[in-house]
């Protein structure tokens, strides 16, 4: 009776009903599997769960598989799945819902940090400098000694790009009206703050 | 009828610059006999109906005319029933296949008009048969949701329609059901069942006559003159109607024997049925010790979609259970439902219900769900099996588990329904799972006796929307047909045809080929074995005389001797002029819909080839073959519909029956001294028309092989 009794949280609609609560979470109950987002998505070799997959888990109220889901952090937001879907879910949306979520849930995934790392380093030039990029997203998620190996793997990549002037070794310059975007950010900042959201970025 | 023949070629859609229509029109009136012949470039036109009528209005009442398909335009060359139209096909069989201003290709024309002017010799027309006493009230088996419909629509339309019910009340199945599913935008919805009120509207009518707690006992005669005998609870009573519905519906299955369900074994395992009857009392209970229930799984597919039991998929059952979990969550909003399903088949408009149903947070398994075991431990149910997307076992406890129990169609039953007094047997032909059979694509709602329609679940498993279109649909139909009877017109598919056969009695030889081989049961026989034809219930293919061994079965316009005369009109040229002929018989429901389709896109294809068309390949005799080898004609190519289990033929059998036919013909054949390769049947259907050049050209270049046919020149 206990296996069954565990068995049933599987299906247990508690964790279901916090995501449906989610910004656009609630189009994840019309997913009906038929998988279209998965063989249109650009990014699917990476993901370990294709959208509907995690969609699947969702109505199935499996919170661990879908905290530990590196499939919203590798949604490029290209839209494709979102057109494509016969359902009408906005997935690209659903996906910006689940990250937020996940950030708040103190998601300890390397690509959550990434997009952490990758929207600060943007946000001081209005630019992305990759060299900064890479040295401390690596430093961070893998710590001095553990970047080190992942660095030597990774010359043949680099190398190429360093030689060939795509890795610049100087910061880029800033764009103009930098100010402007900082306001921006500001502004949504405290907007989200006003609603009760925690700051995001 | 004296003929006075008119013939006229359209130059039109260049015929006129791909033949010398000089020349044909010297075939027409020195070898073909014909008073004269005129030309004219728009036949179809206004100027040309108006010269064709200008003759007509002279005496002429023998219309020839050399133009396009006589499946095109065939309503504007109609000049009433007193004028025989016969068409030449120079358009699409002649000049748009073969290249023009060839000698073969003009020689192709002639031959044509040779056959249509032997065709005329034996050719009248048709005197309909008009029965006595016709009535044009329809009989409606079954009082269920398809039967009220039919008879309601049977009324409306302004008929009187008869209502045989089993049982005490009217309604049936569907009666009982609490809500019915959404029917209308947005299909969201839950509607009200409309049943009671569509019982109260059939009670209400005054066109509609009802019988309860009666069967149909005997069903004698034909469209226009089915005499029925009914068996009431008092007694029986006799009714003369014109057409029937078979509306009985179907049974829902028994889940019993699956003992993997449990159903039977445990009281809270219940069907779609037992679960309307629990809705119904507003508070869904559960029937062992009347708690409430909060968690109730609905298992789909029990007995469906499985080869062992109901090998269909039963249509209604998807949306009968999204319906059922909708209302659980009305009655309980804090109830939950799991749906284990193998496919969802909530089709159409159903789509938008099915989207409800998820976002009102109904739990969808997928899996095989005959895999599923329900098993009670300690007072408390468990479904345990498969999801198939998240690949993991499911053990799910609930407190209520409801079986998708698929439907049996009524007809699959050892009882008698109709007990139509044919010599085919009481009952409508079954073809698969118990449904009777009809012509799938074309004719849903035909069945294989005439003036007989079957709608509903009975026809084939279909959800309440279905039904009622299905019944509406067979009202007309059996409207169309009382009306055709009543002219002496057949149905479907030669609707509005007069013709009938006509059986020279004298040279019988008692054989019962016609009568076993009537594919609608229009031939009835007495108890010496001679034919007894019931002209009401026959469909004109012709089956009966491409069966009769003695060739004493014919149509006014549609004979053996006429058939025989065209393929003997054909001018085979001598073996030294290497003009072979192959002379084609096709079907005039598909294969010369192909032919014509071919021609429409220009495709060419050998210009040996005379194409005879026939009502059916069922009305081939064989006497034709011989009569053809015997001329000299180097091949004959049989074009007719796929035959088999999954068929196409309008006529049920009649292709096949040309194939067992044939079968016997390679004996004849070898009498004469020929290969049996010189006859080939070959199936085509409407699309296949890319294929008949490959068929005609790979049949010629054969035939080719073989060298000519020796009988040439005797």
């Amino acid at each position: 009776m206990s296996a069954a009794n565990e068995q049933a949280s599987r299906f247990d609609p508690g964790f279901a009903r916090e995501f449906y609560a989610l910004e656009n979470g609630e189009y994840a109950k019309l997913c009906m599997q038929c998988g279209l987002c998965a063989v249109t998505c650009a990014s699917r070799e990476f993901m370990d769960l294709p959208p509907r997959k995690l969609f699947k888990l969702v109505q199935a109220g499996d919170k661990e598989a879908v905290l530990q889901s590196q499939t919203p952090w590798l949604c490029t937001s290209c839209m494709t799945c979102t057109v494509r879907c016969p359902r009408g879910i906005p997935i690209i949306d659903v996906m910006h819902g689940l990250k937020y979520f996940l950030i708040q849930q103190g998601s300890k995934a390397p690509v959550a940090l990434m997009s952490k790392i990758f929207a600060e380093n943007m946000l001081r030039r209005g630019r992305v400098f990759e060299l900064a990029l890479t040295n401390s997203f690596f430093l961070k998620a893998y710590g001095p000694v553990g970047a080190i190996p992942i660095a030597l793997k990774m010359r043949s990549v680099g190398q190429p790009m360093l030689l060939k002037g795509r890795l610049p070794l100087k910061p880029p310059k800033k764009i103009k009206g930098l100010d402007q975007v900082h306001k921006i950010v500001k502004k949504a900042t405290e907007v989200m703050k006003r609603e009760g959201h925690q700051d995001g970025v | 009828m004296d003929k006075k023949i008119g013939f006229f070629i359209c130059t039109g859609c260049g015929i006129g610059e791909a033949l010398d229509v000089a020349a044909l029109c010297k075939v027409a009136t020195k070898e073909g006999k014909a008073p004269s012949c005129k030309q004219h470039p728009f036949l179809c036109g206004q100027e040309g109906l108006e010269f064709i009528k200008k003759d007509i209005a002279e005496g002429v009442n023998t219309v020839v005319i050399a133009g396009c398909s006589s499946r095109m335009n065939y309503d504007v060359f109609d000049f009433g029933p007193e004028v025989i139209v016969e068409r030449i096909n120079f358009r699409e069989q002649v000049v748009w296949c073969h290249p023009a201003n060839d000698e073969d290709t003009q020689m192709t024309a002639e031959d044509y008009i040779r056959m249509a002017m032997a065709k005329l010799k034996t050719l009248e027309l048709p005197e309909p048969f008009v029965p006595e006493d016709v009535s044009k009230d329809v009989l409606v088996v079954g009082g269920g949701l398809t039967g009220l419909t039919a008879a309601l629509e049977v009324a409306e339309a302004g008929y009187r329609a008869v209502l045989v019910e089993k049982e005490s009340n009217l309604g049936g199945y569907t009666a009982a059901f609490y809500k019915q599913a959404p029917s209308r935008p947005p299909y969201t919805d839950l509607e009200p069942n409309e049943v009671p009120a569509k019982v109260q509207a059939v009670t209400d009518n005054p066109n509609i006559k009802v019988y309860t707690s009666a069967v149909v006992e005997k069903i004698e005669g034909g469209p226009g003159k089915f005499d029925v005998t009914i068996k009431t609870a008092g007694g029986s009573a006799g009714e003369r109607v014109g057409a029937v519905i078979l509306a009985t519906g179907a049974k829902p299955f028994d889940p019993t024997p699956l003992e993997n369900f449990g159903y039977g074994k445990y009281p809270d395992v219940i069907t779609q049925a037992q679960m309307e009857e629990l809705a119904a009392k507003g508070k869904i209970t559960r029937p062992s010790d009347g708690k409430p229930v909060q968690r109730v799984a609905f298992i789909q597919c029990v007995g469906s979609r499985d080869k062992e039991h109901l090998p269909y998929c039963s249509a209604a059952c998807c949306v009968e259970s999204l319906k059922q979990a909708a209302y659980l969550k009305e009655l309980n909003p804090e109830a939950q439902a799991y749906v284990f399903y193998k496919d969802l088949r909530a089709t159409g408009k159903y789509e938008h219900f099915y989207k409800r149903l998820q976002d009102l947070g109904t739990v969808f398994v997928k899996g095989e769900t005959s895999a599923i075991k329900i098993e009670q431990s300690g007072g408390q149910l468990v479904v345990q099996g498969e999801d198939v997307i998240l690949r993991e076992k499911v053990n799910l406890p609930v407190d209520l588990v409801v079986l998708a129990n698929g439907m049996v169609p009524t007809t699959a039953g050892e009882e008698n329904i109709l007990n139509l007094a044919y010599r085919q047997g009481p009952e409508l032909p079954i073809l698969k799972y118990g449904f009777p059979d009809s012509h799938f694509i074309c004719f849903p709602y035909e069945t294989r006796r005439t003036g007989v329609y079957a709608a509903g679940s009975v026809r084939a498993p279909m959800h309440v929307p279905a039904a009622v279109e299905d019944a509406t649909g067979a009202a007309l139909k059996a409207i169309q047909v009382v009306e055709s009877v009543s002219r002496g017109a057949a149905v479907h598919p030669r609707s509005g045809d007069l013709s009938f056969p006509e059986f020279f009695m004298q040279r019988c030889t008692q054989c019962k080929r016609c009568t076993e081989e009537c594919p609608f049961g229009a031939i009835n026989e007495d108890e010496k074995g001679n034919p007894l034809p019931e002209p009401t219930r026959c469909r004109r293919c012709g089956t009966c005389m491409g069966a009769c061994p003695e060739r004493i079965i014919s149509f006014k316009n549609y004979s053996v001797p006429m058939i025989g005369n065209m393929a003997k009109a054909i001018e085979v040229p001598e073996e030294d002029e290497e003009k072979p002929r192959i002379l084609v018989f096709a079907c005039e429901n598909d294969a010369i819909p192909a032919l014509d389709m071919a021609g429409l896109q220009r495709m060419q294809y050998s210009n040996w080839v005379r194409i005879i068309p026939v009502r059916c390949l069922g009305s081939l005799n064989l006497v034709w073959i011989a009569d053809a080898m015997s001329k000299g004609i180097d091949g004959v190519l049989l074009l007719g519909c796929k035959h088999g289990d999954d068929y196409q033929c309008h006529f049920v059998k009649g292709s096949e029956l040309a194939g067992i036919r044939l079968s016997k013909v390679s004996e004849t054949l070898d009498r004469l001294g020929l290969e049996s390769e010189r006859v080939q049947i070959q199936e085509v259907s409407i699309m296949d028309y890319d294929q008949i050049p490959g068929i005609i050209d790979r049949f010629a270049a054969r035939l080719d092989e073989l060298g000519p046919n020796p009988m040439k020149g005797f």
